[in-house]
């Protein structure tokens, strides 16, 4: 099985003589990445900065990105995932015909071009967008991105890592493992954590219909989730705790405007790559932040009688 | 006020063992007298010092890493439902932070160390401690491979670098310094790895592996540092490994030294086929070298997930399991790898860690210097420790359990020729008084009057993995937390951290060499203390107090 | 024979956990045991009958009726005996299923016998994703035991499945036998893309035309003594497996070179008419 093989961005910054970036287009989507931390910057090991590195762009169409990187390579749309599997079997020296490289829009020398440039790297670095991860095939286009880089250490130095859009959605994703040992769509239902991406996931619970109420903080599904997914959160009791008003304050029961966090409101944001940094407000608001929000709804429920009159029981056969 | 009466204590650090006495306890210390309040008939039970880990992983990137990566043991795993007391959580392989508190409470044990904390993480680590209820905590931050302090030794500049060490141990607010393959992690980041004292390092010319633990040990001690360095060798799991473990032993002569894990570094042979145990050799040694601690991390059969900073080695673990494979490695600082493992008693090698583990702990004289550790939760998971203490006070069962193992085993381990069997006073010693006192946590591991009220009260029982897995009572601070296996209360636990000296100056030394390497602003890099929550800054020697129980 | 027959008589408005609805439950339960039998309605714990009719006691049987596609883990890790559902039904029907048998007379949700080491389900409708499946991070899907979907299912279907047979008589979507490790799955109508994706081994049937993944080769044609083992062990499912070699042949392709791995896919062909 593949795995996760990732870094902090200063190592990128540090070490990074190859960089990919496959699905995503920084330089109008994160606009100080380059600068701060992957192709303009200096360091000990890489001396001459963007002279010492090599950067490949990966995606459907030549964007702004393109500019910046010495190879462009164009992969058909939807194609994602066969180039990603081709590659992995090239460098394993497994044959992939000419012909069946052509679906991918790309031609079998071009690849075998790039594997020669990635082994021949000393630390290659891979990032990728939501052009990657939220086409068809989705979490699997982005497994196959991260088992390439895997397996790449057979060779050389490899990681990769997403570029993630949002604020703090790595924050979010870092205290729900450490709380309740999954990422994202768990249950809380039974009273202990289940996780089921699909089953659990918003976008889907949802779709479905399954909920009966909707609590959301800092996040505007109703500007991005799917025509099914916004009735629902308009037919059930919605409520948001945003500084602004949103697509989704607008469909929602209640609103509560809340101080924005890191202008207004102190805290940790995690970077993309887990670093957490300290958020220091440069502003101050009269509205309560978040945190205390949610930390006085608590307390008024705690109030009330506990709903819960018998221990739940787990799930059995879990195995 | 609160009297405990009639309970046989075992109190190493008095030097009690076995007698009947009572105990009283206020405000959350042991007290001298006794004038109201609740008492509590412990007649014919055995009485300890709450347990004291010297060596775990709990909270921070790398474990919360492992918790991405192992969904399926979550699923399997005994789940804590919420109620109006208790947060929900899940156990396993790598509990959740609020279950991790309540399983370590729930075995009485009262104070963990979390062994590898990187700098640049650190805020997130004590978010994750500041998580985990009733257990006092304190972290160990990782700075062998850090490359500005490599750079200063390669320089020269052993002086700075020493300031630079002190620095990033207030920045990180962590108790001590964890070494970990020390070179090795630095290689790594070339995809090489230097396994050995005289290895190069990539991207050094003067340094070695053995320039920095000689110098690491020697700045810490000068630093007064109430825990000595603690080490995790080069060339962990590796095939005749003994001899860079003996050398790194020969090298830290006249420092003292905290050795992590040994188990994982006393094998012999030179392949995978022929790997043998050579924990004699590695006990003789350390007997007769008492400048030295160790802790075990023991190996038990089963699931687990292997997690540490040594990325050369998760590497090859993942090239020879095909498991999954997590790998993060932190600018200028360390790494880590994340690899699910099952140890296998019909595995040869595995085997043969299990019986080293117990080599170890039986074959080292001193319980002072040898700690009950399975490196949560490389070896096994921590909740798993009272398996091991029956193992260790039984014989028999160990024969038993030996009868399991691979025929060819033979002549590879020396547990079947060893018939010691530990003491009650022993065991206190291993899970207790000897890593509190190795921590330099002189409140905790002992029942002395002022000490702090944290206890164990175990039914006596034949049956040791069950007396030592369910306590009767289990007290934190003077407070009942577990009751027959149920939680009663949840108190916070305090964090210790210290604040070794250094110049004033050494900010505007660093921060150019810090810009240089790292992409957040220096300002931001250290961690406020107001984040930890409950802090306890312990003191150095050298530093005015000669008690290191401040407030 | 005796029976339990459970009909919903209110609609959940939330989704309804009710893994207590199996055989090897019902078999030891009275008729007051049944009703007073704990499902969880979203988060509160409500008693079976609030939303079931309860007719019969302690049989090994179970009938339900009614629309029950938000009521999950139906026939979770039964051993034995039946149980069969006039209507729909919701997500992990028969997951870690051993043994017994299930037939839904409606369709499936998603994980329809998701990790199942044994035994029957037959879904006579359409199924949703991840059809005999592994769940998230489980390194082996299906382990044993027969699937069969009359009609069409969704992604992942036979997701690291290890053995047993999945036989989808319907159309399926992406990802059919995804990093399968042994097992066979047969397609009846085909599937959308990235069919035996990193497979290891196993073997994917399909009696049509398939797009394949670049990295599976081509490696002969034939009409392999198997499958008629195969079709003899799937008729009495009503399953049939073409093999006259008058008519036509499997094209076999291995795969998937990126693991590398050693997986086939069969694709019927049928001769052309000339």
């Amino acid at each position: 099985m593949g795995g996760k093989v990732t870094c902090t961005l200063g190592e990128v910054k540090n070490r990074a003589d190859f960089i990919v970036y496959w699905g995503g287009n920084p330089a109008e989507c994160h606009p100080r990445h380059f600068t701060k931390y992957t192709l303009m910057q200096k360091s000990k090991f890489l001396p001459r900065g963007r002279k010492d590195r090599t950067v490949v762009l990966v995606d459907i169409r030549e964007t702004k990105s393109a500019k910046a990187a010495d190879h462009f390579l164009q992969v058909r749309p939807g194609k994602d995932f066969e180039l990603l599997t081709i590659l992995r079997a090239l460098i394993k020296d497994q044959k992939v015909s000419e012909e069946q490289v052509a679906e991918t829009g790309l031609s079998l020398e071009v690849l075998k071009d790039l594997i020669e440039k990635m082994k021949a790297a000393k630390f290659g670095v891979m990032f990728f967008g939501m052009g990657l991860s939220m086409t068809r095939g989705k979490h699997m286009n982005a497994a196959a991105l991260l088992t390439l880089a895997a397996e790449m250490n057979a060779f050389t130095k490899f990681v990769a890592m997403p570029m993630r859009g949002h604020g703090n959605v790595t924050g979010a994703d870092v205290i729900m493992r450490w709380q309740t040992g999954y990422p994202f769509g768990i249950s809380l239902n039974r009273g202990y954590p289940r996780y089921n991406p699909g089953e659990f996931s918003t976008v889907d619970v949802l779709v479905r219909g399954d909920t009966d109420c909707a609590f959301i903080i800092g996040a505007d599904p109703g500007a991005t989730m799917p025509k099914p997914a916004i009735d629902h959160l308009a037919k059930v009791p919605t409520i948001v705790l945003d500084p602004h008003v949103t697509h989704t304050s607008r469909l929602s029961r209640v609103h509560i405007t809340t101080a924005p966090a890191g202008i207004a409101a102190p805290g940790t944001g995690y970077r993309m790559d887990e670093v957490p940094m300290p958020l220091k407000p440069a502003l101050q608001s009269p509205y309560p932040s978040d945190e205390e929000v949610v930390r006085r709804i608590r307390e008024t429920i705690a109030l009330r009688p506990d709903w819960m009159t018998n221990q739940p029981q787990m799930i059995e056969a879990q195995i | 006020m609160l009297r405990i009466t009639g309970g046989t204590i075992y109190d190493p650090a008095n030097g009690i063992n076995g007698e009947v006495r009572d105990l009283y306890i206020a405000d959350g210390k042991f007290s001298s007298k006794f004038d109201a309040g609740r008492t509590i008939d412990a007649t014919g039970m055995v009485i300890m010092p709450g347990g004291v880990d010297v060596h775990t992983h709990v909270a921070g990137g790398s474990i919360n890493f492992g918790r991405a990566r192992t969904p399926e043991d979550h699923r399997r795993t005994h789940a804590f439902i919420r109620s109006k007391t208790r947060r929900s959580g899940l156990g396993g392989m790598a509990p959740t932070t609020f279950a991790t508190g309540y399983l370590y409470a729930g075995m009485g044990w009262t104070t963990v160390n979390e062994a590898a904390v990187p700098v640049l993480s650190a805020r997130h680590t004590h978010e994750e401690l500041n998580d985990i209820p009733i257990v006092d905590k304190s972290s160990l931050v990782l700075l062998a491979n850090n490359e500005i302090i490599l750079d200063l030794l390669e320089e020269g500049e052993d002086e700075r670098a020493k300031q630079i060490m002190a620095w990033y141990i207030w920045a990180a607010k962590s108790y001590g310094v964890k070494a970990v393959n020390p070179g090795g992690v630095a290689s790594w980041k070339y995809g090489n790895d230097s396994k050995h004292l005289t290895s190069k390092i990539s991207g050094y010319d003067h340094i070695t592996p053995g320039t920095i633990v000689t110098k690491y040990a020697k700045m810490i001690d000068e630093l007064g540092i109430p825990h000595p360095l603690h080490l995790h060798c080069n060339n962990l799991g590796a095939p005749g490994n003994v001899e860079t473990t003996l050398e790194t032993m020969r090298h830290l002569e006249g420092s003292r030294a905290h050795f992590a894990h040994l188990q994982y570094h006393a094998y012999g042979g030179d392949d995978w086929g022929n790997m043998r145990s050579e924990a004699a050799r590695l006990a003789e040694y350390f007997n007769a070298h008492t400048n030295m601690t160790t802790d075990a991390g023991a190996v038990l059969f089963g699931d687990t997930v292997t997690i540490t900073a040594d990325g050369p080695w998760q590497h090859l673990l993942y090239k020879l399991t095909g498991r999954k494979w997590g790998n993060l490695d932190v600018e200028n600082e360390t790494g880590c790898g994340i690899v699910p493992y099952t140890y296998r008693p019909s595995n040869l090698v595995n085997a043969v860690q299990w019986a080293v583990g117990l080599e170890l702990l039986l074959l080292i004289n001193d319980p002072w210097r040898v700690f009950l550790s399975t490196d949560h939760p490389n070896g096994a998971c921590f909740w798993r420790y009272p398996e091991i203490i029956q193992l260790l006070m039984c014989a028999d069962y160990r024969n038993e359990c030996m009868a399991n193992l691979p025929l060819n085993i033979k002549n590879k381990i020396s547990l079947p020729e060893i018939s010691r069997e530990y003491t009650l006073y022993e065991i206190a010693t291993i899970t207790s008084a000897g890593p509190a006192r190795s921590l330099g946590l002189k409140h905790k591991g002992n029942l002395g009057i002022g000490k702090d009220a944290d206890l164990v009260i175990y039914h006596q029982d034949k049956d040791i993995a069950r007396m030592f897995g369910h306590p009767r009572y289990v007290f934190k601070g003077g407070e009942i937390v577990i009751e027959e296996g149920d939680i009663r209360e949840t108190p916070d636990g305090k964090e210790y951290l210290i604040q070794p000296f250094y110049e004033p100056d050494i900010d505007e030394f660093l921060r150019p060499r810090f810009e240089d390497r790292y992409c957040m602003s220096f300002e931001n890099y250290p961690v406020e203390m107001e984040r930890i929550e409950h802090a306890q800054i312990q003191k150095c020697t050298g530093d005015d107090a000669e008690d290191g129980d401040s407030q | 024979m005796s029976e339990v027959i459970l009909r919903l008589k209110q609609d959940p408005v939330v989704t309804l956990e009710a893994e207590v609805i199996t055989p090897d439950k019902f078999a030891e339960m009275s008729h007051e045991q049944i009703c007073e039998s704990i499902v969880y309605h979203g988060k509160r714990q409500l008693r079976l009958d609030e939303f079931f009719e309860v007719e019969g006691e302690k049989s090994e049987h179970i009938v339900l009726h009614g629309d029950m596609h938000r009521v999950r883990h139906l026939g979770r890790a039964m051993t034995m005996g039946s149980l069969t559902a006039h209507g729909d039904v919701g997500m992990h029907l028969g997951a870690h299923m051993k043994g017994g048998e299930i037939c839904i007379r409606g369709n499936a949700g998603d994980w329809v016998g998701a990790e199942m080491s044994g035994g029957k389900i037959h879904v006579r409708g359409e199924a949703g994703q991840q059809v005999g499946a592994a769940y998230r991070g489980s390194l082996a899907g299906m382990k044993g035991g027969i699937i069969i979907v009359d009609g069409s299912a969704g992604i992942e279907v036979g997701m690291r499945m290890k053995r047993g047979t999945i036989f989808i008589r319907g159309s399926v979507k992406d990802f059919a036998g995804l990093q399968m490790i042994g097992g066979t799955i047969i397609l009846g109508e085909g599937a959308e893309i990235r069919t035996g994706a990193w497979m290891q081994r196993g073997t994917i049937i399909s009696l049509k035309p398939i797009d394949l993944m670049p990295t599976f080769g081509e490696s002969g044609v034939m009409n392999p003594t198997f499958i008629s083992v195969y079709s003899n062990l799937l008729k009495p499912h009503g399953c049939e497996l073409p093999n006259d070699q008058n008519l036509g042949c499997y094209r076999r392709f291995s795969g998937d070179r990126s693991v590398p791995g050693k997986g086939e896919i069969l694709i019927w062909q049928e001769h052309a008419l000339n």
